[in-house]
């Protein structure tokens, strides 16, 4: 069975719902709290969203600073997987990891609202299932997400219609295995809660197949 | 508004000598009229509170009902009106947050809030500083510690502009062992985990038990600081299996939670007020024991299990300390340097006296002569009033999908849904209603309005009512006409309750409310919770290209205190519509018989049928053409006919339905008939721009 980390920070408030999601994909997520997480043990380490630290300075900035997050970059270094979803993506970008910044939306304001995304790039460990340019329904809930491109990126998701002022419509950015995301893929996997299907589950079915090989 | 001179005398009599500084401040706190609900219990003991699944019920932090063998969901409701008034983020984002830690004092996950909202006129400044501030306070404490609003109300009227009524209801959900058991003993310690205490909040209670004058100080607001909220929500998570009980440290501080804790366990208390944790070590004793510093929890723990508790405190970081211990005899002991500061019997520190005042009845006025309107003009005015509009914009600030579960999220429907995956399909229904118009006109009436609404909301969504709480708002009970008001909605609630048979388990009272020598319209609200048994079949307010429209029951000539009356004519008048309670009964297992077999479904009330379908319509993206004629009625007036708020009805959707069919959905506009003649047309992208708030 592979060794899938779920990390958690002080203010993470997507884990049990990241660890739901590995689950109806057939993976077993298990929940790392940060001051536990050393690299070398994990096939794959997901950052969920919420507010790390309470986001009292910028998103994601203080949970940058932990040594968990310097294990993520080894692992994410040596080839293993990780995806930082909305406030796990803030982090990623803080640290570094990604590249770019996550600046306040633009109208300003915390927006909760399900949007049409598009993955532009089918190679990463998380979206190889998807076809490329295919559109599928997921939740934004954040209140900085506007993507600010430092040099050259890839932008793994786009915004159909751009809610929040991202250079570019960029919903998600990619470096080779490492993945930032702020729609929420962990939000759009059960038909019952969805309002646009369940697209989000290629993304863990994505990271399940990856782990086979 | 301190002690009362009686109050002073039985105090003392008691005591058998004068009281010292720090329990003059102890009985302040604990006997203000907010926490010791002095002025209304004798009152609210008649609302009915059991059934065979109630577990556990009012007069508790949180109660407990079974939804399903072994699962139990605890739901309860606060205000937080004064704060919102005088400092409205932090005042609405600490309710927020002392509601939750509510629902954690049984071990509960939070799952979801529900937030009803009442403000002055969007469009009067000042009402608009508050709105948006509280809506702000809510956003930045639910969206950060990760519960989801869910649903609620948010009304609109001029007695709101400087006098909000903020309500916010929070579910849990818990499995029975993980329920902390009680069983207090002598020797089990009082563990205080969160926050240090500083000023913030002082005398919170005191303060919101008289009325504003303005010039408040604000430091009797608590400050909210979700982080350490967060934290406390995931320690109780994991440390709930080794502690005997939980207790919030809320509104009236330790004075509060000492002495409700001596009294419900029968046992006296010993603590040391210079062993808890501070922020702010100026603090003197008696400021200790009535600061209202917000994120703090009290955990009731066996000195063997204590480990187990600490080290789930320290995982997550929270500031803690062991002040206190439970001890034979019935006394409740605070000590400062080893000086008995506070030292009464239990009976007497929880025993605050009842208070009753003298009431007075008044006549509404009564309904006006109207005249008829032009009838596409009216519609369009009912359906522009904000209090019909839609409440996105408020709402898309609010994450209501964290936790995956909110399967009939805000605005798609009459009531919340939400999954709980732990148990299949199985899921939640939720709604709070208020009508502060209706409770102002006829108080008992009204309230009995405010349970039937949300009872039949929660029905229509296709739930089964299980349990209510309630939330009552009126102004100063010294006045004679206010403590009718509240006795009179008691009265309704207890009515409304028996004959649906939905008891309620849980409420809260806020008095004061006035402004300007003025009180608020009586608000009283009532969330109904109910199970439906697959999710997925839950009725939203939409129905699909083809489908027919049908309206269950029938429309009467009742708009006495309708959204009609007032934004039309300008009028607050009349009586509310009348309850029915066998045909609200009736409704639920109609829907039942129907799930899954109708498109959508939705309540008819506020606004009439005419605001029903315009709802359904916006909703779905689909026309509609109806013939309202053809509705079961009892008047010949068209503008009643479109407005009347009459109880006991819903539209619903699909190539079959229950009631009588009325209409078709298609095209691309809302076509409202009588007969052969045309009274409104309004393309559905118009609807959805007119009924923008």
């Amino acid at each position: 069975m592979h060794r899938v980390a779920v990390l958690k920070f002080p203010g993470t408030n997507g884990d049990y719902d990241v660890l739901r999601a590995l689950g109806l994909a057939g993976l077993r997520g298990e929940l790392v709290w940060h001051r536990d997480y050393k690299s070398g043990l994990y096939d794959a380490v997901i950052l969920p969203g919420g507010f790390s630290y309470g986001d009292y300075l910028r998103a994601g900035a203080v949970a940058a600073q932990t040594p968990a997050v310097e294990h993520v970059r080894r692992d994410a270094e040596r080839g293993v997987p990780v995806l930082g979803i909305c406030n796990g993506f803030q982090i990623l970008t803080e640290a570094g990891l990604l590249p770019g910044a996550l600046a306040p939306n633009e109208p300003p304001g915390f927006i909760s609202k399900w949007i049409r995304v598009r993955i532009n790039d089918v190679k990463t460990p998380f979206t190889h299932l998807y076809e490329p340019g295919e559109v599928v329904y997921m939740p934004i809930a954040h209140a900085e997400g506007r993507y600010v491109p430092s040099g050259s990126y890839s932008a793994a998701a786009k915004y159909v219609e751009s809610p929040n002022g991202s250079f570019d419509d960029v919903a998600g950015v990619a470096r080779s295995n490492v993945l930032g995301l702020m729609p929420h893929p962990e939000r759009a996997v059960d038909r019952d809660v969805s309002r646009g299907g369940t697209g989000g589950l290629k993304l863990w079915l994505s990271l399940k197949e990856w782990l086979k090989r | 508004m301190g002690l009362t001179q009686q109050e002073l005398v039985l105090i003392k009599s008691s005591l058998g000598r004068e009281p010292t500084g720090a329990e003059l401040a102890f009985f302040t706190s604990h006997w203000s009229e907010h926490c010791s609900y002095k002025s209304t219990r004798r009152w609210l003991r008649r609302l009915p509170g059991r059934a065979p699944w109630v577990v556990r019920g009012r007069g508790t932090d949180a109660p407990l009902v079974e939804v399903e063998r072994g699962l139990y969901v605890s739901f309860k409701i606060e205000s937080h009106n004064h704060p919102s008034a005088v400092d409205p983020y932090n005042g609405a984002a600490t309710g927020v947050g002392g509601i939750i830690r509510d629902i954690l004092t049984v071990g509960a996950v939070p799952v979801a809030l529900l937030v009803n909202l009442h403000f002055g006129p969007p469009d009067d400044p000042h009402a608009r500083w508050i709105m948006d501030n509280v809506v702000r306070g809510i956003a930045d404490y639910g969206n950060r510690v990760g519960v989801p609003v869910v649903g609620g109300e948010t009304w609109f009227d001029e007695d709101f502009t400087y006098t909000p009524i903020v309500l916010a209801t929070c579910v849990g959900v818990v499995e029975r062992d993980a329920v902390p058991p009680g069983g207090v003993e002598p020797g089990d310690l009082i563990v205080v985990a969160g926050l240090g205490a500083d000023r913030s909040g002082l005398g919170g209670s005191a303060f919101a038990s008289k009325v504003l004058e303005g010039g408040e100080d604000p430091g009797a607001v608590q400050v909210a600081d979700p982080l350490t909220g967060k934290k406390l929500i995931d320690a109780v998570r994991e440390a709930r299996r080794c502690v005997k009980y939980i207790k919030d440290l809320g509104g009236g501080g330790l004075a509060t939670a000492l002495a409700e804790l001596a009294h419900w366990f029968f046992l006296g208390v010993e603590f040391h007020l210079d062993k808890l944790h501070l922020r702010d070590s100026s603090m003197a004793p008696e400021e200790l024991l009535v600061s209202e510093t917000q994120e703090r929890l009290i955990f009731v723990v066996a000195p063997d299990k204590l480990p187990c508790l600490l080290s789930a405190l320290e995982k997550y970081e929270l500031p803690y300390s062991v002040p206190g211990r439970f001890v034979e005899g019935g006394r409740v002991r605070a000590f400062w340097r080893g000086v008995a500061v506070v030292d009464v019997p239990v009976e007497l520190a929880d025993g605050a006296p009842d208070i009753e005042w003298p009431r007075k009845a008044y006549e509404p006025p009564p309904l006006p002569d109207i005249p008829e309107p032009p009838l596409d003009k009216a519609i369009d005015v009912v359906l522009s009033s904000p209090n019909v509009a839609s409440k996105e914009r408020i709402y898309m600030r609010f994450d209501f999908d964290v936790g995956v579960r909110t399967a009939v999220k805000p605005g798609e429907g009459g009531a919340a849904v939400l999954k709980l995956y732990e148990y299949g399909q199985l899921g939640l229904v939720v709604k709070g209603d208020a009508n502060p118009r209706y409770a102002y006109l006829n108080p008992r009436l009204g309230a009995a309005n405010a349970f039937v609404k949300a009872y039949r909301n929660v029905a229509v969504t296709g739930g089964v009512p299980l349990a209510a709480v309630d939330s009552i708002n009126v102004g100063s009970p010294e006045r004679p006409h206010v403590y009718w008001q509240f006795v009179e909605a008691v009265e309704g609630l207890r009515e409304a309750a028996e004959a649906l048979e939905v008891p309620i388990v849980g409420g809260k009272v806020s008095l004061y409310n006035e402004y300007g020598g003025r009180p608020v319209k009586p608000t009283v609200a009532v969330v109904v919770l109910g199970k439906i048994a697959d999710v997925s079949k839950a009725n939203k307010a939409v129905w699909r290209l083809g489908d027919k429209i049908f309206l269950w029951g029938v429309t009467k000539a009742e708009v006495g205190g309708s959204e009609y009356l007032k934004r039309v004519h300008g009028v607050v008048a009349g009586a509310p519509p009348s309850v029915d309670y066998g045909a609200e009964r009736e409704i639920v297992g109609v829907i039942q018989s129907w799930l899954g077999r109708i498109s959508g479904a939705t309540d008819v009330g506020l606004g009439g049928l005419a605001a029903a379908l315009a709802k359904m319509a916006v909703n779905s993206g689909v026309g509609a053409e109806v013939d309202v004629c053809k509705a079961p009625s009892e008047t010949s007036r068209l503008d009643f006919l479109l407005f009347s708020e009459s109880n006991g009805r819903f539209l619903a959707a699909g190539e079959e339905g229950p009631g009588v069919q009325i209409g078709e959905a298609h095209g691309d506009e809302l076509v409202l008939r009588c007969g052969g003649s045309v009274l409104y047309r309004r393309g559905v992208e118009d609807l959805k721009s007119i009924m923008r708030l």
